[in-house]
């Protein structure tokens, strides 16, 4: 307020060196309106979006604002892929879920770090006849479905050798053939 | 009155959203007048993706992704009151209907399409199926048309329905990359779009299916907005907008703002609403 005629009149923007400011009449509060490349905020504190960090170190060391760390699963054509002060990914693809988009989504497995996106997170895709419940999720790196008693493969979708009637649903059942009239 | 806000004069400008604030250029002619380029809304804190403009209550609509909403103020100087708060995830494409009084917007994360009163009563999903990246929005108030863009990476597209998301129809999915931005223009009936995947700018006639393209060599482009025979695009590249003369099919201006920072979604605040009507506004 310069009208007041003290020296205290016009104090310098608490805005890093560069940035100019302004006082919002109605609340009186000081913004910054010319924040450093990559920079916003009402004081400059955050990152624009697409980075993350911790410009003016407000909730421990100064973190500069670098792009999202996503594990390369996120697409660059997205906005608001990751949160603009943890860097928590908020969008990650090619069915990667975590912090990092570093893990697996539920109902998928895999390796969510691999170059090739073919490789990375595959669908459990089990036999609902031969796996536990109404679940479908599976191990997040073999893929390992929760097979019933004496079901067999990744995706529970056939009996153990000498077993029988995946149909049932309850799992399989011995075969019971007499050894000395069978082949094997 | 905000700082460095400004009540915007009569006149045509474009509004652009460029991190948390929406940007004002005053138009004269089709030239842009950068010397007057001022802040009509500074939220700091806030990612602004789309931008919008009620032409009848001359009003700025936005989405707003890091407190996912929807929010407006009079560009003549005003707060901002929120439209939708609730429900929201990834709010990015905002079109009015300024016949009909309602606001249309895309969910890229809910992957749907919804409608509203201006006021943000009577909230309807009309699109919630088929959609993996859906993005720009536009509106036809007098022929009650509605169009948006799809960037799944996977099959891109252009799609059309009634303003009550029924008659849907795919209009362009061939040669398509990354559309962000997609316009319409009542004058010439053209409805072009904005592709960063094969960074061309195309037009089309919906109800003739005649495609043409614009230009090549667009560098990346989000946002899109026509104004007589000019095209105004943001670009994340260069950020900046770009003027593209659409017959001449060039580029004819372009404005850098001094912060350097990533423009968003762009609109054209008309001086007057285009004239028409349409059925539901004469109900």
């Amino acid at each position: 307020d310069a009208t007041r005629g003290t020296s205290a009149d016009c104090q310098p923007c608490p805005c890093p060196a560069g940035a100019t400011c302004a006082v919002v009449l109605k609340t009186r509060e000081v913004v910054c309106t010319n924040c450093p490349a990559g920079t916003t905020g009402k004081r400059c504190e955050l990152c624009d979006d697409g980075f993350f960090g911790d410009p003016l170190g407000r909730s421990g060391p100064v973190r500069a604002c670098r792009a999202c760390k996503c594990s390369d699963n996120i697409d660059p054509n997205a906005v608001g892929n990751c949160n603009r002060q943890t860097g928590e990914c908020l969008k990650c693809i090619y069915n990667t879920h975590g912090f990092f988009c570093d893990r697996c989504k539920d109902g998928f497995y895999g390796n969510a770090l691999a170059t090739n996106p073919a490789d990375k997170c595959k669908p459990c895709s089990c036999s609902p006849l031969g796996t536990v419940g109404p679940q479908t999720g599976c191990s997040q790196v073999t893929g390992q479905c929760p097979c019933l008693p004496n079901v067999a493969e990744r995706d529970c979708s056939a009996c153990q050798p000498g077993f029988f009637n995946l149909q049932s649903g309850a799992g399989c059942e011995r075969c019971n053939c007499s050894p000395i009239g069978s082949t094997n | 009155p905000r700082p460095d806000v400004h009540p915007l004069p009569p006149g045509t400008h474009l509004l652009f959203a460029q991190s948390g604030r929406i940007e004002h250029v005053p138009l004269e002619g089709y030239s842009m007048k950068k010397d007057d380029a001022k802040t009509v809304l500074h939220l700091p804190e806030k990612v602004i993706i789309g931008v919008a403009y009620d032409c009848v209550e001359k009003m700025v609509y936005w989405t707003e992704i890091t407190s996912p909403s929807i929010s407006k103020a009079s560009i003549e100087g005003g707060e901002p009151i929120s439209v939708i708060k609730s429900d929201l995830d990834s709010p990015e494409g905002i079109a009015i209907d300024h016949l009909g009084r309602t606001v249309f917007w895309t969910d890229s994360t809910k992957d749907r399409i919804e409608v509203a009163s201006l006021d943000g009563s009577q909230r309807r999903i009309i699109v919630d199926s088929d959609l993996v990246n859906p993005r720009a929005i536009i509106t036809d108030p007098p022929n009650g048309n509605l169009y948006w863009t799809d960037w799944n990476r996977d099959a891109p597209k252009i799609e059309t329905s009634y303003m009550d998301g029924s008659n849907r129809r795919v209009l362009v999915k061939d040669n398509l990359g990354l559309p962000n931005g997609l316009t319409y223009d009542s004058q010439s009936s053209l409805l072009c779009w904005a592709d960063a995947g094969t960074h061309m700018m195309e037009c089309m006639q919906p109800a003739r299916g005649d495609r043409r393209k614009v230009t090549e060599g667009i560098q990346y482009p989000f946002g899109i907005t026509s104004f007589g025979k000019n095209i105004y695009y943001t670009d994340w590249r260069r950020d900046a907008v770009v003027a593209v003369d659409r017959n001449a099919g060039q580029e004819s201006d372009q404005f850098q703002p001094l912060k350097r920072t990533k423009l968003y979604g762009i609109a054209t605040a008309y001086a007057q609403c285009p004239s028409g009507q349409n059925y539901c506004a004469v109900n």
